[in-house]
């Protein structure tokens, strides 16, 4: 009987994602290398028996090295009790079929010997060969180092490894556990302890648009394809605010106050008397933002002047950079410092943010020069170096 | 059965390991007695030779490698004479050849990021709660 959470305020405060969003943690479905400490720690899922919880990630299968403790040998299967270190977990290794029949394996090794000097391949004895590989890496003794892989089961009030995959590890001068030793609390530290967040759009699958991340990636574009379409040399936010605005008035009602509040069977928000046009605009305010700046960092667009007026430039239709750029090149290909090879475009980026302006990015510098390029107005000479043609 | 956690030879011999209790350590075999069953591991550190007696009943026979580096799984229990530790080897394995200045790091990288959990015992108390008894 598992006992119950030492801290029942805990349990009330987290509550498990619903078992259909599981497959959107990639944890679920590796292999995951948990300590042994954890493995038996982790606690069960109220929805599903046989799948645990580390730190709100689901888990089902685990991945361990340890020493054979203790050993029970049975017809079909072997139980080793593996200790890596932080805990003691049983692993139940089934045998394989086709060795089972063997005898003693250790007597055809002398005899295979022999015949391996010959130059003809015997497929008798390779298979003889192969088959005492399989046996020695499938038995262990106590004190050698095993591997362990496959779900985790609950048998007879014991936390158990139902191995799908096991063998023996040659560790000689303990170099894989020392790597181990050294990889498991990096795992730890960027995948494991990370908590699993699920968007509150994830959870509803009402939505349409889908996980937050997703929605971005539809609004920027959207965006790009808008500017280039129109060829849009400048722009203000709220000239292409009302672009992205299909896709925040398809979100519903996030609180359950609000839900009771909908009547009507369009689901409107704007016309839902608790939610009104604030909540929207908002949204869509937050996601005007977040594509404007996602298109900075690429380089598309920039601010040439940063100040309450907000207007962004396309940069690769911005004639006056393009202009700066070539007089750049053009005026320093002449010295000598910069004739033979070409100026670097990080001396490019200081004289751009020196005439032109100052927040030009290197992102958008690329692009320009990459058009610049394509254009046949300047070459490049190396990988970052480029020069007037 | 209590996992036997890694433990450096001086903090066996300061007590850092309870009696009964199992711990995995490693140092250089400098002595075998076969009729009293006894081995002794010592280790270099800070400047002092650390050792340590190991009993070698459950492990026997073992081919002695003196001078090779050696790791033991085993329990603590008093030493004969009652003066400080000995370890009750369930296992002994010989690593000669293994990098010891590596192998240092790898027990104090783990022993590090269980320190730092330990200290946000907050988020990882959220799944470490039940306990399966063994």
């Amino acid at each position: 009987m598992q006992p119950e959470a030492k801290d029942p305020e805990e349990d009330s405060v987290w509550e498990e994602p619903p078992s259909m969003l599981w497959g959107l943690d990639p944890m679920f479905n590796a292999f995951t290398r948990l300590y042994v400490k954890d493995i038996l720690q982790m606690r069960e899922s109220c929805q599903v028996s046989g799948i645990y919880f580390y730190n709100s990630h689901p888990i089902f299968k685990v991945d361990v090295l340890g020493t054979v403790v203790y050993k029970r040998e049975r017809e079909d299967f072997f139980c080793y009790g593996v200790d890596d270190g932080t805990g003691v977990i049983n692993s139940l290794c089934w045998k394989d079929e086709p060795w089972r029949e063997q005898g003693d394996p250790a007597t055809p090794g002398a005899r295979s010997f022999g015949s391996s000097a010959r130059e003809d391949f015997n497929p008798a004895n390779e298979l003889k060969k192969l088959r005492q590989a399989q046996h020695s890496s499938s038995h262990l003794e106590i004190g050698e180092l095993l591997r362990v892989r496959g779900p985790v089961k609950t048998s007879r009030q014991q936390r158990e490894i139902m191995a799908s995959t096991y063998y023996k590890v040659s560790d000689p001068v303990m170099a894989v556990q020392i790597s181990w030793m050294m990889e498991v609390p990096q795992l730890y530290r960027q995948c494991y302890d990370k908590p699993f967040h699920l968007d509150s759009s994830a959870q509803n699958p009402n939505i349409q648009g889908g996980s937050a991340s997703y929605l971005l990636g539809r609004a920027t574009r959207i965006l790009k394809d808008f500017l280039k379409e129109k060829e849009v040399t400048r722009f203000r936010p709220y000239d292409v605010q009302d672009l992205l605005q299909p896709l925040v008035s398809r979100q519903p009602q996030k609180t359950a106050a609000e839900q009771v509040h909908i009547q009507w069977e369009e689901q409107e928000p704007e016309a839902g008397p608790s939610s009104g046009p604030p909540t929207s605009f908002k949204q869509l305010r937050e996601l005007l933002q977040k594509s404007l700046q996602i298109l900075q960092d690429e380089g598309l667009v920039f601010r040439k002047v940063k100040c309450q007026d907000e207007v962004y430039h396309v940069t690769e239709r911005d004639k006056d950079l393009l202009m700066a750029i070539r007089d750049i090149l053009r005026e320093d290909c002449r010295r000598e410092k910069y004739a033979e090879k070409g100026c670097h475009i990080l001396h490019i980026l200081s004289s751009v943010r020196q005439r032109y302006s100052r927040n030009v990015s290197k992102a958008a510098l690329e692009l320009v020069l990459k058009a610049l390029e394509c254009n046949s107005d300047i070459i490049s000479t190396s990988d970052s170096h480029y020069t007037i043609l | 059965m209590s996992p036997a956690v890694f433990h450096f030879l001086w903090e066996v011999n300061f007590g850092a390991v309870k009696e009964g209790d199992s711990v995995r350590t490693f140092g250089r075999l400098v002595s075998y007695q076969p009729e009293e069953s006894k081995a002794t591991l010592s280790i270099q550190h800070a400047a002092r030779q650390h050792q340590v007696v190991v009993q070698t009943t459950f492990v026997e026979p073992f081919d002695p490698i003196i001078g090779a580096q050696y790791i033991v799984l085993g329990e603590i229990e008093k030493a004969e004479g009652g003066d400080g530790v000995m370890v009750h080897a369930r296992v002994l394995n010989c690593v000669d050849g293994v990098n010891l200045a590596l192998l240092q790091r790898g027990v104090n990288e783990q022993r590090s990021y269980f320190r730092e959990r330990g200290e946000s015992k907050g988020d990882a108390a959220t799944a470490a709660q039940q306990r399966a008894p063994l």
